[in-house]
């Protein structure tokens, strides 16, 4: 032990505060300093003193006056406290003194309520797109709104310029077409992950995107620069042919419109209808729909 | 002048009993548990039996955290107040006088912080009354251990907070280490460092107010 930095150590030595080990080694110590020896005696002085004039039988009891004000201000103010307990420590007091009477009954009662609340909140969840406002909403028959918010969808994939020509020949243009991002409802979604089929109601929209090539020092690729066009697809057998109806929300200026009427030529139909792997969906171009079979 | 040699022998009991669990409860504690349950079921002359049984220790305590009877009459009061309130959370098979001994620390703690304050903004002076003078002594004795005191107070309460409270527990109180680290919801070793530190500088003090010896 350093006398240097002992004081602490000898003021709990002399109080016998030290666990017994250690109190041995100072003890050891101190018998062979001389030093510690005189400052163990002053700081027993010290304690002595300290003693001697606050403990007790010297410090003066509370008078009875003054405990009787503080328990008659306590009792009165009770009252109110009783009515001014606050919501939580209510419920807090009702559960702790149901919790002693009924032990487990209680406890098995709070995490039924735990898990039905989770429940409930997971079906609110799911439940909110089908009883709320639906993906698609049509104005009349073949009238349908522009989807809302699909941008908060899942997003199945893009694709740059990827279209079917009946033309065999490979396409010659070192321009880049536009991107087409795909997004579909969440219910759809969740639906044909579990069963590999559209449900009535799907909702798939496409985003067209103009590319633009960055070739700079330092920097090249494509990258998507402006919206150009947004089209959806929505299956809806009781309106539809085939069941699926397709829609050109862009006006001839590039603007998007608030609604659209059905496209009635049948070109996206027939397309369609030939060509995607899974119920007029191009699974096969869309790798999110794809894993999300395989994860089922 | 009444003294009240018995209430560390008291507290002392209460912890035991409380760090026996698989013990059965004392006769005492199974009459406080029946108290606060008929507290918890609204009857307040129940509640006034259990301030009656600890006001003396709560105030004592809070004479001696804080220095000065308004001052402890305002903490005794909150400490009822808080343990009315939160009279549910009370382990009834446990002792009730250490929760309480906590509550109090906690409530000096704070009140003493506002204080701290008021005095900064009004440089108010203190009059500590918590350790007057023995008057069973001669005048000349009397006022000058009454002056010790004070000084002796001063010391005290210019030490940091947690050390204040510590050693006021540990050597003022005379609770154990085991008992203070409970009441303070801290473990021994912090404790000690706390208590050690404390003395030494209570001891730099005296000595520099007894004529600058070291």
């Amino acid at each position: 032990m350093s006398c240097a930095h002992s004081r602490e150590v000898l003021a709990l030595f002399i109080e016998d505060d030290l666990p017994t080990v250690q109190a041995e080694r100072v003890r050891h110590h101190v018998n062979a300093c001389r030093n510690c020896q005189q400052i163990c005696q002053q700081l027993q002085k010290s304690q002595s003193f300290i003693k001697a004039r606050l403990k007790s039988p010297f410090y003066v009891s509370p008078s009875p006056e003054l405990l009787n004000a503080v328990r008659q201000t306590v009792l009165s103010q009770i009252q109110d406290e009783r009515q001014t307990l606050g919501w939580g420590v209510k419920i807090e007091r009702a559960l702790t003194l149901a919790f002693r009477k009924h032990g487990y009954a209680v406890a098995v009662v709070a995490i039924l309520v735990i898990i039905s609340a989770s429940l409930l909140g997971q079906m609110r969840h799911s439940l909110s797109e089908t009883h709320g406002r639906p993906a698609a909403v049509f104005e009349s028959k073949n009238m349908l709104l522009r989807p809302e918010r699909y941008r908060e969808w899942v997003f199945v994939g893009s694709s740059i310029g990827l279209e079917y020509s009946v033309s065999h020949e490979m396409p010659t243009s070192s321009t880049p077409d536009s991107f087409h991002n795909v997004y579909v409802n969440p219910a759809a979604y969740k639906e044909y992950a579990k069963t590999g089929a559209f449900p009535e109601g799907t909702v798939m929209v496409l985003e067209r995107v103009r590319s633009e090539i960055k070739k700079e020092p330092g920097l090249h690729g494509i990258y998507e620069k402006e919206f150009i066009a947004l089209e959806a697809s929505v299956k809806d057998s009781s309106r539809f042919q085939g069941g699926w109806g397709f829609f050109d929300f862009t006006d001839q200026d590039g603007k998007v419109k608030a609604k659209t009427q059905a496209l009635s030529d049948g070109s996206c139909r027939s397309c369609h209808e030939e060509r995607a792997e899974t119920d007029h969906v191009f699974t096969q171009f869309y790798p999110v729909l794809r894993s999300a079979r395989m994860e089922s | 002048m009444e003294h009240e040699p018995n209430s560390t022998a008291m507290i002392q009991s209460a912890f035991l009993m409380s760090r026996s669990p698989d013990a059965e409860p004392l006769p005492e504690t199974l009459e406080i548990a029946a108290l606060v349950r008929r507290t918890l079921s609204g009857d307040s002359a129940a509640f006034e039996c259990v301030i009656l049984r600890y006001e003396r220790r709560v105030v004592t305590l809070a004479m001696k955290l804080l220095g000065t009877r308004e001052d402890a009459q305002d903490a005794a009061q909150e400490v009822f107040l808080r343990a009315y309130k939160y009279l549910h959370r009370l382990d009834l098979q446990k002792p009730m006088e250490p929760w309480l001994m906590r509550m109090t620390v906690n409530v000096c703690k704070n009140i003493s912080r506002k204080r701290q304050r008021r005095l900064n903004t009004f440089s108010e002076s203190e009059t500590p009354e918590a350790f007057p003078a023995d008057k069973s002594c001669d005048p000349y004795t009397e006022i000058l251990e009454g002056q010790e005191r004070q000084m002796l107070w001063k010391a005290l309460n210019s030490l940091p907070e947690r050390e204040r409270i510590a050693v006021t527990l540990r050597d003022i109180e005379g609770l154990s280490t085991a008992e203070v680290a409970a009441i303070l919801e801290s473990s021994e070793s912090t404790v000690r460092s706390q208590v050690s530190r404390a003395r030494v500088r209570m001891k730099d003090a005296i000595d520099q107010m007894m004529g600058g010896e070291k």
